[in-house]
């Protein structure tokens, strides 16, 4: 892996359906596990920034806590106008860490 | 102004949203600035930016979609107005948009 | 005296005031309340009151004589009143 490949995690701490909170090299992501994959999106709603990790996620889909704006994790596509997105980052999983590249 | 500050914030975060949504703030700089003040009062005494001329109902469900920018949950009906409804943000394409009345979604045919 | 106009406002809404300023510069007799302003409780009756009647929780809601106006809407206040455009 080149050096953009950043470990963020341990695997077993994202469970499925659940969201972990990570700050590499200070940037606030959030991990989601949906489906047995995990994504990356900034924790950040992009409406008003609320931060996303109080959210809830069903599916693929997660809801922030302030204004009940919906991301699909996969695409960071706000649901009701994809227009409007947050940010996505490339997630590998590799001997049971988590690695984001940014 | 007494939310000046907030208001200010407030058109800051929507700017870049609504533009997304082909939409920009009225270029009525009266109304644009009386409707932020209201938001950000709205925003400090009941807890979220709701749209000045939508009621709220005590229901989450209901009263998330009328917080501002609300244009995506009333895309259809704002669309055909080429405005939304209380007027702070209208299509990027309008110059005057004192031409643009207010029309109830249901003469629109559409589900408000 | 014309037809019973009420105006369903709401005290941040700029609209529901210029729907009520028409009303005043036309010399209509007309009632209004802006509904935010109410206690809790008459604040749900009213707004409840103009769902029913509107089928919408947009304002201004304004009911002249029979029929209901969703917004502000001069033309059409001054042609239910009879009032010369």
């Amino acid at each position: 892996m080149t050096d953009s490949w950043i470990k963020v995690a341990d695997e077993g701490a994202v469970a499925d359906g659940g969201l972990l909170a990570v700050y590499p090299c200070g940037l606030g992501l959030l991990l989601v596990k949906a489906g047995g994959t995990v994504y990356a999106v900034a924790n950040r709603c992009a409406h008003m920034a609320c931060p996303l990790e109080a959210g809830a996620c069903d599916g693929f889909v997660i809801t922030c806590p302030c204004h009940d704006w919906r991301f699909d994790v996969r695409t960071g596509a706000f649901v009701e106008a994809p227009e409007i997105s947050i940010p996505t980052y490339p997630v590998r999983v590799a001997g049971g860490e988590v690695f984001v590249e940014l | 102004m007494a939310h000046e500050a907030r208001s200010a914030a407030l058109r800051e975060l929507f700017a870049p949203l609504v533009g997304a949504l082909g939409y920009k703030f009225t270029p009525d700089q009266e109304l644009a600035d009386f409707l932020l003040e209201q938001e950000a009062v709205l925003e400090e005494t009941k807890g979220a930016p709701y749209c000045p001329c939508q009621v709220r109902t005590h229901r989450r469900e209901h009263d998330m979609t009328i917080v501002c920018p609300c244009i995506p949950y009333h895309r259809a009906h704002f669309d055909a107005m080429r405005r939304c409804w209380c007027g702070l943000f209208v299509h990027r394409d309008v110059t005057d948009p004192g031409d643009l009345p207010q029309i109830a979604a249901s003469e629109l045919g559409i589900e408000g | 005296m014309n037809d019973p106009v009420f105006v369903y406002a709401l005290s941040t809404c700029p609209w529901c005031r210029k729907a009520k300023q028409y009303f005043e510069e036309n010399d209509v007799v007309f009632e209004a309340v802006d509904v935010d302003l109410l206690a809790d409780d008459e604040s749900d009756r009213l707004a409840d009151e103009a769902f029913t009647l509107s089928g919408s929780r947009a304002y201004p809601v304004v009911k002249i004589g029979a029929e209901v106006i969703v917004g502000y809407a001069p033309e059409r206040y001054a042609q239910l009143l009879g009032i010369a455009t």
